[in-house]
C-alpha cells in the first residue's frame, strides 16, 4: 500500500502546466489593472542619460540595432529612447544592423519615434544602412572604411550621394556608438572601435549583458549601460515619456512576484521533505 | 601533393591570417593589404549565410523523399512557405532593390514571422518559472548564494521589490553593480586567456576542429 | 504599432495571434500538430527571408563593386561558393580554405582584441584603489572585487590540487561566481519574463482588451 503524500510532496507534483497558467494569466492582469509603482534610476542609466546629454549638434552616432524582432520587449524601448534623446539633442544618425530581420526592427524603431523623426530629413539628418554580417572582421572593417561594407544606404542609394555621409567613413568620424545587443556585438565594438580608436560606447540590450558588459562598465570601457526592459523604463523616465516599458514594467513585477513565491514553496517543500526523509 | 593541399596550406592560410589580423593592431588605418583582407572575409562569410538555409532545405526534401512518418506533410508546407518568400522577395528585389516592396513578402514577414519569432523567443519564460519551483534550491552554501543573490536581483528588478522592503533594493544594487563584478570579470579574464591559447593552437596547426576534419578523410 | 484597418492586416493581425495560441499550445496543453504546423510555418519564413537578404547582401557589397572595377573581388566570391563544399562529402575539404580565412581573421582579430579590455584594463580597474576621501562603503567595495576577482581567477588554475591555502582562496573563488551566476540569473529572469510579458499584451491587445 502506498504511503500517504504530505502536503508538500503533493506540492511537488503539481503539473507544470498548472505553473505556466498562472504565469500566462498573471502576466495579462496588470495589464488590465495596473500598479504604476514608481521607477528608480540606476546609476548605470543615469550615466547613459548624461552621456547622451552631452552629444552636441550635428554629432554624428551610430546605433546598432543588434536584436531581432523576437527582442522587441526587451531591447526596443531603451533604444526608442535613446533615439529621441539623441534626435533632440541634434545628433545625426546612423543605423544599421546585423540581423537579417533589421528592415522591421528598423520600421518600427521609426515608428515609436515617429514625431521625431518626422522632423528629420532622410540623408541630411539620419541614414539607414541595413544589414550587415561577418562578425568581428566586419566590425573591424567599419572602423577602418564604411564604404567597403556598405557602398550603399539599404535603398541602393551610393554614400557620397547621402549628403550626411560625404565625411563619413570611419570610426573616429563617428561621436558614440549605442550598440542594443541580445548576443555578442558590443564586445566586437569594445575591441574593434573602443579601445583602438577610442570611440564612446554604450551598451542598452537584453538584462543577461547588463551582468555580463559589468565589469566593462566599472572598468570605463563602456560610458553607461541599460540593462533590459527595466532600464528602457528608466529611460523613459529619465526624458519623461512613459511608453511601452513603464506599462510592461507592472506585469514584470507580477511575474517577478510568482517567480518568487515559486522559489519559496519549491524551498520549503525541499526542506520539509528532506526533514521527513531523515 | 593532395595531403598537402588538404592540410598542410590550410593550416598555413589560417597562420598568414591569424599574423595579419594581429600584427595590423600596430599599424592601425595604415596597412590596406590586411583591410582588403578583411573585406575577403566578410564576403565569404556573407555567401556562407546561405549555407545553414540550403542545409536545411536538403533536409527537408529527404524527409519528403523518405515519407518520414509525421514529418513530411510538414516539410512540403515548409517549403511551399519557402518558395513563396524567395519568389516574392527576389520578385520586390528586383522591382525596387527592396524585398518588403512586394506585398505577399511583405505580409509574410509583418505578420506571421514577427508573431512567430516573438512567440518562441518568448517560450522559455515559462521553463524558468518551473526550473524557480523545481531546480532553484539550497542544497548547499554554492546553491544557498546563488539563491540569495538571484532573489535580491529579481526583486531588485522589479520595482515591487522596494514597496515589500525598502532593503530590498539597495541589497540588490549592491549584487548588481558590485557583488556579481568579481565573477563576471573573472569569466572575461580566463576567457580572453582561454581565447589567446586557443589562437596560438589554431595559429600552430594544432587545432583543426573548426575545419570539419574527419578521421579518414 | 496601431490596430490595422486594411484588410490584409486585420487578417495578419488574427494570423499572428492564431499562430502564437498554436506555439503555446505546447507549454499550456501538449505536443500537438498545431504546435508542430506553426513551428515550420517559422522555419519556412526564416529561410526564404534569411536567404533573400544573404543574397541582397553579397550583391550589394560583393558583386556590384566587382562590375564596377574591383575585379579581384572574383577571388573572395569563388572562395565563399567553396563554403558549399560542404555539402557534397567528396568535396568537403575544399570548404577548409574559404574557413580558414575566416577563422584566422577571427581568431586574429580576437587575439588583439581581448588583450587590452578583458585583461589589461580588468586588472588595472580591480587594483585601483578609490580615489582620495572615499567612504568606508568605497572601501569595502574596493576590497571585495579585488579579493574576489583574484580568488575566482584562481578556482580556474588547474596546475595545482586545491588543497591548502589554496584550498580556502578557490572556495571562495567558488562563492564570488556563484553570487555573480545568482545575480546574472536575477537578470535572466527579466528578460524572460519581458518576453513574455510582450506576448500576454498581444493577446490582449488583439481582443481589443487594452489598446494597441
Amino acid at each position: 500500500m502506498s504511503e500517504e503524500l504530505t502536503f508538500w510532496e503533493k506540492l511537488a507534483r503539481i503539473d507544470r502546466r498548472v505553473f505556466y497558467w498562472i504565469l500566462f494569466i498573471g502576466l495579462m492582469v496588470p495589464f488590465i489593472r495596473p500598479l504604476g509603482l514608481a521607477i528608480t534610476v540606476s546609476p548605470s542609466t543615469r550615466d547613459l542619460y548624461e552621456e547622451l546629454r552631452r552629444v552636441q549638434p550635428g554629432d554624428v552616432c551610430l546605433i546598432n540595432i543588434a536584436f531581432g524582432v523576437s527582442a522587441w520587449p526587451e531591447c526596443m524601448p531603451a533604444t526608442a529612447a535613446c533615439t529621441k534623446l539623441l534626435i533632440r539633442q541634434g545628433a545625426k544618425l546612423i543605423i544599421i544592423g546585423p540581423y537579417y530581420d533589421v528592415d522591421l526592427s528598423y520600421e518600427e524603431l521609426k515608428r515609436r519615434c515617429a514625431e521625431d523623426f518626422a522632423k528629420l530629413k532622410y540623408g541630411e539628418d539620419y541614414v539607414y544602412l541595413g544589414f550587415y554580417a561577418g562578425g568581428e572582421a566586419v566590425v573591424a572593417q567599419l572602423a577602418s572604411d564604411f564604404r567597403s561594407v556598405f557602398p550603399t544606404d539599404a535603398y541602393g542609394t551610393p554614400l557620397d550621394e547621402l549628403p550626411m555621409m560625404k565625411n563619413i567613413n570611419k570610426a573616429t568620424d563617428i561621436r558614440l556608438v549605442l550598440s542594443s545587443d541580445t548576443g555578442d556585438w558590443c564586445s566586437y565594438y569594445i575591441r574593434q572601435w573602443r579601445i583602438p580608436y577610442g570611440v564612446p560606447l554604450a551598451e542598452i540590450g537584453i538584462a543577461m549583458l547588463g551582468s555580463e558588459y559589468m565589469p566593462h562598465y566599472r572598468a570605463g570601457i563602456l560610458f553607461g549601460m541599460s540593462v533590459g526592459v527595466r532600464g528602457g523604463a528608466e529611460l523613459e523616465k529619465l526624458i519623461g515619456e512613459p511608453a511601452d516599458a513603464t506599462i510592461r514594467m507592472d506585469a514584470i513585477n507580477i511575474s517577478h512576484i510568482l517567480v518568487i513565491i515559486a522559489v519559496l514553496l519549491g524551498n520549503i517543500g525541499y526542506f520539509a521533505s528532506r526533514g521527513k526523509r531523515r | 601533393m593532395s595531403e598537402v593541399l588538404r592540410r598542410e596550406v590550410v593550416y598555413l592560410i589560417t597562420a598568414i591570417t591569424t599574423i595579419i589580423m594581429f600584427v595590423e593592431f600596430f599599424f592601425i588605418g595604415t596597412w590596406s593589404a590586411a583591410e582588403e583582407l578583411r573585406t575577403w572575409a566578410i564576403i565569404i562569410a556573407n555567401i556562407a549565410l546561405g549555407l545553414g538555409a540550403v542545409r536545411l532545405l536538403a533536409e527537408h526534401v529527404r524527409n519528403i523523399q523518405r515519407r518520414r512518418a509525421g514529418v513530411w506533410p510538414f516539410s512540403i508546407w515548409l517549403i511551399i512557405l519557402f518558395v513563396v518568400m524567395f519568389l516574392s522577395g527576389l520578385t520586390g528585389y528586383a522591382a525596387k532593390h527592396d524585398p518588403s516592396s512586394n506585398p505577399v513578402y511583405n505580409w509574410l514577414f509583418k505578420w506571421p514571422y514577427t508573431s512567430l519569432g516573438q512567440t518562441l523567443y518568448a517560450i522559455t519564460g515559462f521553463y524558468i518559472f518551473s526550473a524557480a519551483y523545481r531546480a532553484f534550491r539550497a542544497r548547499n552554501i554554492d546553491a544557498a548564494l546563488l539563491l540569495i543573490a538571484g532573489c535580491f536581483v529579481i526583486l531588485t528588478n522589479a520595482t515591487v521589490g522596494e514597496v515589500i522592503w525598502s532593503g530590498i533594493p539597495v541589497i540588490g544594487r549592491w549584487f548588481l553593480d558590485y557583488g556579481q563584478v568579481p565573477g563576471m570579470r573573472c569569466f572575461l579574464i580566463v576567457a580572453a586567456f582561454g581565447m589567446l591559447a586557443y589562437g596560438f593552437r589554431a595559429l600552430l596547426g594544432r587545432e583543426r576542429g573548426f575545419y570539419g576534419e574527419v578521421a579518414g578523410e | 504599432m496601431p490596430y490595422p484597418t486594411d484588410p490584409a492586416g486585420i487578417a495578419g493581425l488574427w494570423v499572428a495571434w492564431l499562430l502564437m495560441l498554436m506555439i503555446y499550445s505546447y507549454p499550456l496543453y501538449k505536443e500537438n500538430l498545431a504546435f508542430r504546423f506553426a513551428e515550420h510555418t517559422y522555419i519556412g519564413i526564416t529561410l526564404g527571408v534569411s536567404l533573400i537578404v544573404a543574397m541582397s547582401n553579397v550583391i550589394r557589397i560583393a558583386i556590384v563593386p566587382m562590375l564596377q572595377g574591383k575585379y579581384h573581388y572574383i577571388i573572395p566570391i569563388i572562395l565563399g561558393f567553396m563554403m558549399y563544399s560542404l555539402l557534397v562529402p567528396r568535396y568537403r575539404w575544399v570548404s577548409r580554405y574559404p574557413i580558414a580565412i575566416l577563422v584566422g581573421a577571427g581568431f586574429g582579430l580576437g587575439m588583439r582584441g581581448v588583450l587590452i579590455p578583458n585583461i589589461t584594463q580588468q586588472v588595472i580597474s580591480t587594483i585601483t584603489p578609490p580615489a582620495t576621501g572615499a567612504g568606508a562603503v568605497d572601501w569595502w567595495n574596493y576590497i571585495y572585487i579585488a579579493i574576489g576577482t583574484i580568488c575566482a581567477v584562481m578556482y580556474f588554475v588547474l596546475t595545482w590540487e586545491h588543497r591548502g591555502g589554496l584550498g580556502y582562496a578557490t572556495r571562495l573563488g567558488r562563492w564570488i561566481i556563484m553570487i555573480g551566476l545568482g545575480a546574472y540569473f536575477g537578470n535572466t529572469v527579466l528578460f524572460r519574463m519581458a518576453m513574455l510579458s510582450g506576448r500576454a499584451q498581444f493577446f490582449l491587445q488583439v481582443l481589443k482588451i487594452v489598446p494597441m
